[in-house]
């Protein structure tokens, strides 16, 4: 097991150190590329519909919890920014979750609601723009990586009585985050851009009980015992994927796709994942800074 | 062409690590599928993951829950029916002598009441309404009356109830004028523990230590946390009771009221008068076998002040039973004999 996990570890950081060199080597070749500061900011606002869900959390039971519904509201802004020549561009979003899970049918009821909030600074490398490729940019790939920042707020609650029917979720991590854009080119229309983002957590501070704390330990009693964990990659093996279609319309755009996230944490010797996948549909638009 | 190896290497490198992740992907253990035998395992790997006195009831009891799953698995097989697995489950339980573990299902309620159910009663619903007539007050629960011969009598039936500083400074200003007071905690089997110790935080002027609690920090027997002292603050909104009290106790006070008696044994000038209570000093926490049968089981240990084991219940500080005569003649032995305490005193 420690030597799976540090092959793991060795090939992970291999990868993003492959990566970095890759990128910022092809950088410098192309050192003189300059893409000028964009004052444009992209406001997008998508909802998630038709959501599968699944939730386990062996502090409250040694069950996943699966026939389930989720919804989802996502609302981001993405922006050039003046930082390295104008190559970062910054990212956030406000992603709201709602869900509502069962073990059996007719069984008690699971419900999970979140909040996550996040800032991030991506790298564009060489000519590319992650924020505007169709219009912004010659190329037809287009590709981001850098580092996001981002807290949750949320829990999920069983609805069955006792000392442990729910739980608090609280985190506050550095992310990787990498987004991958494909611009498509059409004759007398404006280009429909695929893109592709990928979200990891590097390291932070979750919150949890011990293993079999009780939450009037924690807060009527005032002990704490670990419950502000240090989290990695590997004790939070999370990651959130997108994968959008930015379409066109009159002014703006129509986002379609879908939002895959895989949340989990090992920590305490509890364990709990939260996966889910959405469709998402929404808008995007461009709006100008002064 | 250089530009685009760079392109493609870049890319690929950037998914390798989502490979990475997905192999570190966390999943639940292995489920026990919704059988005969996979409830059982699931019941039995539950229990023997969370329970919290296995170490203490094979030191009381000689309960070994390994030789417990040898016994009982020998005793399951897919030919049952429901009613004949819940048995099984429940009688395995059982072994526990724990009222916190329980098994439940639409049918039935699987349980161990052998902490009172073995012992007298030594309480008499009938004669204890004698005593409060008609004309008793309740604040929140909490019933209350001024005896003739001007002692206080308290009524505590549960901790379920919201009991709050309002309530007992409201109670305790209505019996501020008697000599005594005598709390009744008879039949009380728990509620709330915050509720416990709202009550209990009138009766003391100081902080005191109560007690130590350890929680499970893993699945061994011995995975546990360093105890941690609890103390019981002095209620600082309301009155704050200054003269004797007599608590009256038997074998049903359980649970919370169990821990109600605990802090009040720390308090000063309070005597704890009846039988041993039932104890049940776990705190419980649920969960649930594959075919939604629900399981509740002691989770978090709390000790009394001298770090002694409060599970199997409490001392009282005067043993008293219940006398035939005194009932025959509608009198109830431990209201007498704490009213005959405060006279002396």
């Amino acid at each position: 097991m420690i030597i799976q996990n540090m092959l793991r570890l060795f090939t992970f950081h291999i990868s993003l150190l492959t990566f970095v060199f890759c990128a910022f080597s092809q950088g410098n070749e192309s050192g003189d590329d300059f893409i000028p500061v964009n004052k444009e900011v992209k406001h997008s606002t998508v909802f998630g519909v038709m959501g599968m869900n699944e939730v386990y959390d062996s502090y409250i039971s040694p069950y996943a919890f699966n026939d389930g519904v989720d919804f989802r509201v996502q609302r981001e802004t993405a922006r050039m920014t003046k930082l390295w020549g104008g190559r970062v561009s910054n990212q956030s979003f406000i992603d709201v979750n709602v869900s509502s899970d069962l073990m059996t049918e007719g069984g008690p009821e699971w419900y999970t609601a979140g909040l996550r909030y996040g800032q991030g600074w991506l790298y564009n490398f060489h000519d590319c723009n992650v924020v505007n490729p169709a219009e912004h940019s010659a190329r037809k790939w287009n590709y981001a990586a850098g580092l996001q920042a981002s807290g949750y707020l949320g829990g999920v609650y069983y609805d069955r009585s006792g000392n442990n029917p729910g739980q608090i979720k609280f985190d506050v991590t550095v992310n990787a985050t990498g987004i991958l854009a494909y611009t498509i080119h059409r004759r007398k229309h404006r280009p429909i851009v695929l893109s592709y983002q990928l979200t990891f957590p590097l390291m932070g501070i979750a919150f949890s009980p011990n293993y079999g704390q009780s939450y009037y330990e924690i807060f009527e009693l005032d002990n704490n015992d670990h419950n502000a964990v240090f989290v990695n990659t590997f004790n939070m093996p999370s990651n959130r994927h997108r994968f959008l279609v930015d379409i066109p319309i009159r002014r703006g755009e129509l986002r379609l796709g879908y939002d895959v996230q895989i949340n989990q944490a090992k920590i305490n010797n509890l364990e709990y994942y939260n996966h889910s996948i959405d469709f998402v549909i929404g808008f995007t638009k461009y709006f100008t800074r002064r | 062409m250089k530009a685009f190896k760079y392109n493609i290497l870049s890319i690929a490198s950037m998914l390798l690590p989502l490979l990475c992740l997905y192999s570190c992907i966390v999943v639940e253990d292995e489920p026990f599928d919704n059988s005969n035998k996979g409830n059982f395992e699931a019941l039995w790997k539950i229990m023997d993951e969370h329970y919290c006195f296995f170490d203490y009831k094979k030191q009381e009891l000689g309960v070994d829950w390994n030789e417990v799953h040898v016994r009982y698995a020998a005793q399951v097989n897919e030919d049952m029916k429901r009613e004949q697995l819940f048995e099984v489950l429940c009688n395995m339980l059982a072994e526990l002598k724990d009222g916190h573990v329980n098994l439940s299902a639409a049918f039935d309620y699987g349980r161990n009441w052998s902490f009172f159910e073995e012992y007298p009663q030594n309480y008499n619903d009938s004669i204890v309404q004698l005593y409060l007539g008609r004309d008793y007050r309740i604040a929140s629960g909490l019933k209350y009356k001024l005896l003739e011969d001007n002692i206080g009598y308290v009524r505590c039936e549960t901790f379920v109830d919201g009991v709050g500083d309002g309530n007992v400074s409201f109670m305790l200003d209505y019996l501020a004028s008697c000599s005594g007071l005598i709390i009744d905690v008879r039949g009380n089997s728990g509620g709330e523990i915050t509720r416990a110790h709202t009550l209990a935080s009138h009766f003391t002027n100081e902080k005191v230590l109560i007690g130590y609690y350890s929680h499970k920090t893993g699945k061994g027997h011995k995975d546990f946390s360093k105890p941690v002292a609890e103390y019981l603050e002095p209620a600082t909104d309301g009155y704050r009771w200054q003269k004797p009290v007599i608590v009256l106790t038997n074998r049903e006070c359980y649970s919370a009221c169990n821990d109600f008696v605990k802090c009040m044994k720390q308090c000063p000038d309070v005597t704890i008068l009846g039988d041993h209570t039932g104890g049940g000093s776990g705190m419980p926490f649920n969960s649930e076998i594959p075919n939604g049968w629900g399981v509740r089981y002691s989770a978090v240990v709390f000790y009394d002040a001298e770090m002694n084991q409060t599970e199997f219940g409490i001392d009282p500080d005067i043993f008293v039973q219940m006398s035939g005569t005194d009932t025959e003649q509608n009198l109830d032995t431990y209201i007498e004999t704490a009213r005959k305490m405060m006279a002396s005193e």
